[in-house]
């Protein structure tokens, strides 16, 4: 008895010491402390790709990789409020055309209804410094071609000539991936209803979406659009 | 058996009980002596600077007003009063913010630099004054006919006292908002802006600024501030390059707050703390040519940031860092070795309902423990606070005070104390803590079991000396030569 009892008083301790002195990794603090190194021209407009190619080239755990995507927006560029709660929305699948079904950390709504419009999921595996995981990112057709690139995006962050600028942004079958699609799965339809009937991507994402792009002053404008479509 | 069981399972509640008291304690760290404070109305208050005002020896809490008297508050009969009545000082009709103290024209006594605004941003409508003193009569350098063409008509916040050259004339950093940084010297009897010449006058949003040995042996600066990137400007012959970026303490999208200079490991150099408002506070230590942030998450949790002080105020040989927060609690942590922070609950000082603006320290009394002194404001009138840290009776000091080869004290020297048990820097305060000043003096309590002691000296010139053989319980005053 009195051996088990000084046990768990050894036990007890060291948990105590633990509790008092373990730091948790602070994902938030660690972006806004290498903006600069992330956006050296200071412009971060629709530029959520600077954001994925900058974690996924530290060596992180799976963990980490998926704790980071949550604190930017793949739309708009912006940092996320790390208390940010995320959207369940569905995205097309490039090589399937099957709506699969996520989560989507957003700075604001408008993004969420141009992220379902203008990008597609693929499955990519990566190996991470704790194992090879798959999951769902989304992304972006080359825009490097496009005639009316918009001027508020930095084009050399994306592209070199007419080539997707693998150096600055992940290149996945020739398109460009824009961020995370958290816990995505293919959708049952009951997932499809459930996006559907909500207020942000059922009722305003429709009328988002059908309004003619010169006429959308919400989110990040025509910015992303015009990168996207 | 049962009653030994029940007995030994006591003992060990007991143990454990014991271990998490110790762990959770809060004896309390302040009194408050804010009742010696005379005539202590409720105010708008912002900066607080402390320099001798009358050349007597002793040093006053200089605190600006905003839209009331600027004061000099010195400790006579057990009380801190205001000695200055002069208009020019008192400047009750412009709104005053930050304040440094530092002697521009070589002849020992320190000018004050007020730096009013009137407006948030861009152009105001009233200059800043340059508070000298002759025939014991205070003026106003700016109202100089010849001086009146580099008047700065722009908000600013901050003000640092920058001895760039090593040569004892300190020139006047300004941190201003929404317009160019000036940085004022006398040159040929004038006050001139030397901001351009100096690779100084970036357009930012100003807030604090530190100066001292932060790269060189030179006066490095460190500005932190709002919408855009921090400054860290290298000396290099006098001119100033900016290295923020390369030294990785730029923190483009935060917005600097109070700021101070902190020998953070106790290894003989000075860091940076720097905090943001409602970001994350840093603090910032120099690893292979870049400054890690190592402050851990209690100490950089956002908050609404103003001041930021580093001094031991309880002599334990340990400095606390005070970070002021308006209209939220106060907070202390302690560094202890190896830069661990290690936080202080707080009752007196906590002002949970505190309008703090600006915060000072100095041995007002002369009896070697720190005062520390809160002006409040803003959206508030508060009258100031005053406290001191309760000690323990055997507790130990030494204070050093180097002057330099004018007379006046030697801001942005770095004073090390070297002992036993530490290699400890401190900055002789150019302005610090946000729109503020220190007093011009390394204040040291001592650890228990310390000894062998040496103080290094390093001049505003990079040049060191050092004192041996040291009675504590003293202050040093040592003349550059």
């Amino acid at each position: 008895m009195k051996n088990n009892l000084f046990k768990y008083f050894l036990i007890l301790a060291f948990l105590f010491q633990i509790d008092t002195f373990a730091e948790e990794r602070n994902y938030h603090k660690e972006l806004i402390t290498d903006w600069s190194r992330i956006f050296p021209d200071k412009n971060r407009n629709a530029a959520g790709p600077k954001f994925f190619k900058y974690i996924i080239d530290k060596k992180i755990t799976y963990k980490d990789f998926i704790e980071f995507n949550k604190l930017y927006c793949a739309v708009s560029g912006s940092l996320i409020d790390p208390r940010s709660d995320s959207e369940f929305l569905f995205v097309k699948e490039s090589k399937t055309n099957n709506k699969i079904c996520g989560n989507y950390y957003r700075c604001c709504v408008p993004c969420s209804c141009d992220v379902m419009k203008y990008s597609e999921v693929q499955k990519m595996r990566y190996e991470f410094t704790d194992g090879l995981q798959e999951f769902y990112v989304i992304t972006i057709k080359n825009p490097c071609n496009k005639s009316d690139f918009p001027n508020r995006v930095n084009k050399d962050y994306f592209c070199e000539g007419k080539n997707i600028n693998s150096k600055q942004v992940y290149n996945l079958n020739n398109r460009i991936v824009i961020g995370l699609l958290h816990n995505g799965r293919s959708c049952k339809n009951s997932d499809i209803d459930l996006v559907k009937s909500h207020q942000v991507t059922g009722e305003y994402c429709e009328l988002r979406n059908n309004t003619p792009l010169e006429q959308l002053d919400a989110g990040m404008g025509d910015i992303f659009i015009k990168l996207a479509r | 058996m049962f009653i030994k069981k029940i007995s030994l399972l006591n003992k060990f509640l007991i143990i454990l009980f014991f271990i998490l008291s110790i762990n959770n304690s809060k004896a309390e760290f302040f009194k408050d002596i804010s009742n010696i404070i005379d005539s202590n109305e409720s105010r708008l208050s912002y900066g607080v600077s402390v320099t001798d005002t009358n050349m007597d020896g002793n040093y006053e809490f200089v605190v600006t007003g905003f839209g009331y008297s600027n004061l000099a508050l010195t400790y006579v009969e057990g009380k801190l009063k205001n000695i200055i009545k002069e208009d020019i000082f008192l400047d009750q009709s412009r709104k005053t913010i930050g304040v440094a103290a530092c002697d521009i024209d070589k002849d020992g006594f320190e000018e004050i630099y007020f730096l009013n605004t009137d407006t948030y941003s861009g152009i105001k409508k009233y200059s800043d004054r340059l508070i000298d003193k002759k025939n014991n009569n205070y003026f106003d350098l700016f109202e100089l006919k010849k001086n009146k063409e580099n008047l700065n008509l722009t908000a600013g916040r901050s003000v640092v006292c920058v001895d760039r050259k090593g040569d004892g004339q300190y020139g006047i950093y300004v941190a201003n908002y929404g317009g160019p940084t000036r940085f004022y010297e006398i040159k040929n009897k004038k006050i001139i802006d030397q901001a351009e010449n100096l690779n100084l006058n970036k357009v930012t949003g100003g807030r604090a600024v530190v100066s001292g040995h932060i790269l060189t042996d030179r006066a490095d600066i460190f500005a932190a501030n709002e919408r855009g990137a921090n400054f860290l400007l290298k000396n290099i012959d006098g001119k100033f390059k900016d290295v923020a970026f390369d030294y990785r303490v730029d923190d483009e999208i935060q917005n600097g707050r109070g700021t101070a200079l902190s020998d953070i490991f106790y290894r003989g150099r000075l860091d940076i703390l720097s905090g943001n408002w409602l970001g994350y506070h840093r603090a910032y230590v120099l690893e292979n040519n870049e400054f890690k942030d190592i402050g851990n998450t209690e100490f950089d949790k956002p908050s609404r940031i103003r001041t930021v002080i580093s001094a031991d105020f309880d002599n334990d040989g340990f400095d606390e860092v005070f970070m002021n927060n308006i209209a939220e609690p106060n907070k202390m942590f302690r560094i202890k070795n190896n830069g661990k922070f290690e936080e202080i609950k707080l009752e007196a000082g906590l002002e949970a309902d505190g309008f703090g603006t600006g915060a000072a320290v100095a041995d007002i009394d002369n009896d070697g423990i720190l005062e520390l002194l809160i002006s409040h404001g803003e959206s508030k009138a508060q009258p100031l606070t005053l406290y001191k840290a309760k000690v323990e009776k055997k507790s130990k000091y030494l204070r050093i005070k180097p002057i330099n080869k004018f007379g006046a004290p030697a801001r942005g020297a770095t004073v090390t104390l070297i002992s036993n048990k530490r290699k400890h820097s401190k900055t002789i305060d150019a302005g610090s803590g946000y729109l503020c000043q220190m007093e011009p003096v390394a204040h040291y309590g001592i650890r228990k079991n310390e000894k062998d002691f040496r103080v290094e000296i390093k001049w505003t010139n990079g040049k060191i000396n050092f004192i041996d053989k040291i009675e504590l319980n003293q202050t040093i005053t040592i003349n550059q030569k």
